[in-house]
């Protein structure tokens, strides 16, 4: 898509799939980080992760597996906490520990078997080498999560603000939470080999986090955190590619970073010293 | 018929071995205003989100705004105002109160719909009634409880309920609050609009006819009409006959 105005495919195909796993994880972790539920990137990269194995097991597209196990684990969270009265971080708790289980099972029984399993692609990623579809589909995902906050924008910053209060006012308080959960496995299912279990959680908890030390409300926070992952992971790249470094880890980094120049900066934390 | 109707239900929570509701029966009509009363753990909480739909009976039937309630909880609660008991907002809460009104209404506009004037015009004449225009453009979580208070019965005026269901919504505001928020009230009974109150302060209550009904254990043990002055009386005495309070 940025072929046009970069000549060198590699970095292009990066820079672009950079931008739109910055895209869809900040804007969802806009919403999971207030609603306490940051831990659900850990799970569904660690479901994906299981996913891949199980579909390297069985011989067929790891890719293709990692999805659909990845779905399947979104598709339980909601009703696993409301059957078992848990909150939704219990349950990705037990949920993630389930699916690591599942993926050193099998992958210490294909090491056994003598079949090997390059796990450091999916927990670090992978920006180098990528197929024009796996951009495609994350492209498909980042357009999907804006139509999903666009279209349900109401619902969503209701039950932002309280789940209860949002129940009793009558809004469908469990179709959009199901839909929420089902579009951040997806998302973190298709960026995986991507970016790597690493960089989906810092993409999901800290462009948010920085928006959150200068928004006052919540549109300028949805506009705010991409913005802050996109630039970043753009600069990013350039200096990956520039002085041959790890992109991934880099981000990663330059993101922490400006997390904490924000909280120094962040004028929400300011005391007025004044007497009247 | 009613507005409310309840017929036998009970009502028990997962894991709980006793049903919290038994056996009861209630029927409200328009322009009622029923004061809840009765010890703690009574199950009045219960009571009010048996009938929005929160929590399912599991026998009984409850029927409200002509809609059976097990079938179309999520119609009743657009219907249904209900200002809860407990909640707490942190201070890095992004919305103001102008916002947390609107949402009062965000479940009768439906999925998808965006507001229009009437819900902006709705929501201007709620927070003027309850008297919180200085307010309106505030973070909600920086407000003090009694502040958020109001706001979220401004919340529920905005969704211009059939009925009105308040759980202790005025535990942490003044006297002068507490009367003049008595008053918004009256106005909506006047209207037409019943209203159903959990209290347990009882001073400031409206000059109009009062239904008290007090609970014990999960049952209704008095339902009767009177005056804002008897209220205080009856309740001392019905919870003693009955051990607790
Ligand atoms: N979510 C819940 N799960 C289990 N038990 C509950 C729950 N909520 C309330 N109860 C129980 O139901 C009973 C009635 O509670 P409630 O309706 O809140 O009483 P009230 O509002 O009159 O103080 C109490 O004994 C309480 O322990
Ligand atoms: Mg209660």
């Amino acid at each position: 898509m940025l072929e046009p105005l970069i000549q060198n495919n590699v970095v292009c195909h990066a820079l672009e799939a950079m931008i739109f796993a910055s895209i869809a994880c900040s804007i969802l972790g806009v919403i999971i980080s207030r609603m306490n539920l940051s831990s659900i990137g850990f799970t569904m990269s660690h479901a994906a992760f299981a996913g891949a194995a199980i579909g390297m097991f069985l011989e067929r597209n790891a890719q293709v597996a990692a999805v659909v196990f990845s779905m399947a684990v979104a598709a339980l969270i909601g009703p696993v906490s409301d059957k078992a009265k848990m909150a939704a971080d219990a349950t990705l708790g037990v949920l993630f520990a389930m699916s690591m289980a599942v993926a050193i099972f099998l992958i210490s029984y294909m090491e056994y078997m003598g079949k090997g399993l390059s796990a450091s692609a999916l927990l670090f990623g992978d920006v180098i080498s990528l197929y024009r579809e796996e951009i495609y589909a994350l492209a498909a995902v980042c357009c999907l999560t804006i139509v999903f906050v666009l279209a349900f924008y109401k619902e969503v910053s209701a039950i932002m603000f309280n789940m209860k209060i949002a129940e009793a006012a009558g809004v469908r308080v469990k179709l959009v939470y199901y839909m929420l959960l089902f579009i951040v496995a997806l998302s973190v299912a298709l960026s995986l080999n991507i970016v790597g279990g690493l960089l989906i959680f810092v993409l999901l908890v800290t462009p948010a986090s920085i928006a959150n030390q200068f928004c006052f409300n919540l549109k300028s926070m949805f506009i705010a955190a991409p913005l802050v992952a996109l630039s970043v992971s753009a600069i990013g790249v350039w200096a990956g590619f520039e002085f041959t470094l790890p992109i991934v880890p880099l981000v990663a980094l330059l993101l922490t970073g400006v997390f904490a120049l924000s909280v120094m900066l962040s004028f929400k934390r300011r005391i007025s010293k004044k007497r009247y | 018929m009613s507005v409310i109707d309840l017929l036998g239900i009970y009502t028990a929570y997962e894991g709980g071995d006793k049903p919290v509701i038994k056996d009861l029966s209630l029927s409200v009509d328009r322009g009622e205003y029923v004061v809840i009363g009765g010890p703690n753990s009574a199950g009045k909480t219960t009571l009010l989100e048996s009938i929005n739909g929160l929590v399912k009976i599991t026998h009984g039937s409850a029927t409200v705004c002509g809609l059976d309630v097990a079938r179309f909880a999520d119609t009743v609660r657009t219907r249904v105002g209900y200002v809860i008991q407990n909640f707490y907002f942190d201070p890095f809460t992004p919305f103001t109160v102008e916002q947390v009104v609107m949402m009062g209404r965000f479940g009768r506009l439906g999925l998808m719909n965006r507001p229009a004037r009437a819900d902006y015009d709705a929501v201007q004449r709620a927070i003027a009634l309850v008297g919180i225009e200085d307010l309106a453009h505030k973070s909600i979580g920086t407000l003090s409880g009694g502040q958020q208070q109001k706001a979220m019965i401004a919340h529920n005026i905005a969704k211009e309920p059939e009925v009105m269901m308040l759980d202790e919504p005025f535990s942490n505001l003044d006297f002068h609050a507490r009367e003049y928020l008595q008053g918004v009230l009256k106005e909506l009974v006047r209207t037409g609009i019943p209203i159903l109150m959990v209290a347990h302060a009882f001073d400031g209550l409206p000059d109009i006819r009062i239904r008290l009904v007090v609970m014990n254990g999960g049952k209704i043990t008095y339902d009767r009409d009177c005056t804002a002055g008897e209220v205080d009386g009856i309740i001392r005495k019905e919870c003693k006959v009955n051990g607790k309070c």
